[in-house]
């Protein structure tokens, strides 16, 4: 397995004033490689560069196991890579830290805690009130539509109604960056177009960063500004897209724009035409 | 009705263990045997005497006393050892070593050193409950999901704040049952530490009478005894389940008397 050295200078130069189009996410030449528990090493991510501009909307698609969820773990600062980079705001991540909200693919709620108290406690930790903290989560449970629910613990919910307590917590506390780990994944198409149109909604709003990995063709394209294709074996980027559709997005007048249509054929034919024929679901 | 029945099970289960004793030991006629009519008859008089209760609470004192230092002391060594390789790295060898130990037979020694006094039971207590603590927690803390670290870490918990507030609850309930093991184990060792230092407490109670043949108050210990496990298993139960409700599956099988 080769290392692709870091070549000094090559990311220098990067200004301290911040104007819009500035890169907030650096990953430059990042390998990750695993010891398997026969010995092995396996590779999931093999030098990857990726830059991403503060404000935007990438999404991430790639076949089940090409290492999308390792990427946001070295984003997110829970794994260090290999070999390779990444920066925030041109410093290095070195740890997780509340610029960058996860929103894990297992959920990972609190199982002690209620749905409130899953909401609530990124807010608490970063010393709101608790009156203030509470009226906090409360929006945002009635945002992923739990309202009613609050009382209830983790056991008690579905998989789908995790997923959206597990985004609503991730918002509570407004990170930067956001990471978000097949967040619709678990979701009936009606409640996921649904949370695509939420989550467009405030990302237009508050223009978060967000990094958001999905294996929906069509929901990739209808969110993002870029897609960034992965291919596995071992993982790679095949292709960066721009999605050059305008803005703000409605689904309504998408499905009927033949460019909205072309991006989403044009995606699909490349996965075919590669040997990573396990996308699109 | 089911519920009347599920209260009355265990009362059933007392009565015909009684009543098969009392057979028993008509039929047997052995001196030693008491029946359990004139055992249950032995029980007031010990309970109203002012020596014997003294004697019982003393017992109670010193288990008490021994199994809270030794939670105090337990969960966060188990915890720590379930997170920190190093942690384990340098207690486990240690502990390997004396978990197999019968912490009664340490009780010479321990009587050598410190005395027959309380801080020698208390510290057999204390061994006796640490080990099934140390090991349930030590288990529950390696459990722990990480990504649920991951999503602390995010929120700014430092590395402190997550051993306390997300380890801790997340391994609570492996660690209650450990404590439950504890809290058993403390009544034995309790009675086993009064067995071979004789001076005051339950156990003392128990073996003067034995020595001086009076079966029907060595029975009446043996029932109080096993009443204060039964019931402080039972009021540990109620606690461990309310402290857990947001893990337990909602059809468990009550294995106690609560
Ligand atoms: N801790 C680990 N140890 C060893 N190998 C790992 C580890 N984590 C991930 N891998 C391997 O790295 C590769 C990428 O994993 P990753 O979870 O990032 O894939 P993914 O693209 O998110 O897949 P999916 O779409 O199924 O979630 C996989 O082949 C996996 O086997
Ligand atoms: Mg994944």
């Amino acid at each position: 397995m080769g290392v692709t050295p870091i070549r000094p200078g090559e990311l220098a130069g990067v200004p301290l004033g911040r104007r819009p189009a500035e890169p907030i996410i650096e990953i430059d030449h990042v390998s990750q490689v695993f010891k398997t528990s026969s010995r092995r090493d396996h590779t999931a991510l093999s030098n990857i560069s990726l830059s991403v501009e503060e404000g935007a909307f990438v999404s991430i698609l790639g076949p089940s196991g090409c290492g999308k969820s390792t990427l946001l773990y070295i984003v997110g600062g829970f794994v260090s890579p290999t070999s390779g980079t990444a920066k925030m705001k041109g410093k290095p991540i070195t740890g997780p830290g509340t610029d960058r909200g996860p929103v894990f693919q297992e959920f990972a709620l609190f199982p002690w805690k209620s749905v409130l108290g899953n909401v609530m406690y990124g807010p608490l930790q970063q010393g709101m009130n608790s009156a203030k903290a509470e009226a906090r989560a409360l929006e945002l449970i009635a945002m992923v539509g739990l309202t009613g629910f609050e009382k209830f613990y983790p056991k008690e919910l579905s998989g789908g109604m995790k997923q959206r307590v597990a985004l609503a917590r991730t918002l509570a506390y407004g990170p930067e960056v956001l990471l978000m780990d097949e967040p619709f994944g678990a979701l009936d198409a009606h409640t996921r177009t649904r949370l695509q149109n939420d989550l467009l909604e405030i990302w237009e709003r508050d223009r978060k960063t967000v990094l958001f990995v999905t294996h929906s063709v069509e929901e990739a394209v209808f969110l993002s500004d870029k897609v960034v294709m992965m291919s596995r074996s071992p993982g790679r980027i095949r292709e960066v897209i721009d999605i050059d559709l305008p803005r703000p997005r409605r689904r309504e007048e998408l499905l009927l724009d033949p460019r909205y249509q072309n991006y989403i054929v044009e995606i699909e034919r490349m996965f075919d035409d590669s040997g990573d024929n396990e996308l699109p679901s | 009705m089911k519920g009347a029945l599920k209260h009355l099970s265990p009362a059933l289960a007392c009565c015909g263990l009684l009543l098969t004793w009392q057979l028993a030991s008509l039929g047997l006629k052995n001196d030693s045997f008491p029946t359990a009519l004139d055992s249950l008859r032995a029980i007031p008089p010990i309970l109203t005497d002012k020596e014997a209760l003294i004697n019982i609470l003393a017992s109670l004192r010193r288990m008490a006393i021994g199994f809270a230092l030794a939670l105090a002391f337990s969960i966060p060594l188990g915890l720590l050892m379930g997170r920190s390789r190093a942690t384990a790295a340098f207690f486990n060898p240690l502990l390997m070593l004396v978990y197999p130990v019968p912490k009664a037979a340490l009780m010479p020694i321990i009587m050598l050193w410190l005395g027959v006094g309380d801080v020698s039971k208390t510290l057999v207590i204390f061994l006796g409950v640490s080990l099934p603590v140390i090991y349930h927690s030590f288990e529950g803390a390696k459990a722990v999901e990480e990504k649920m670290l991951w999503s602390g870490a995010a929120m700014g918990l430092s590395a402190g704040e997550r051993l306390l507030r997300i380890v801790l609850p997340a391994a609570l309930p492996e660690i209650l049952t450990g404590c439950r093991t504890g809290l058993v184990l403390a009544l034995i060792t309790m009675v086993t530490s009064e067995m071979i230092a004789r001076q005051s407490g339950a156990g003392n109670i128990l073996f003067n009478a034995l020595d001086m043949g009076q079966y029907d108050t060595v029975f009446a210990m043996i029932i109080i005894i096993g009443a204060m496990g039964i019931c402080l298993d039972a009021v540990f139960e109620t606690i461990r389940r309310w402290l857990v409700r947001w893990s337990e599956p909602q059809f468990d099988m009550p294995l106690s008397f609560s």
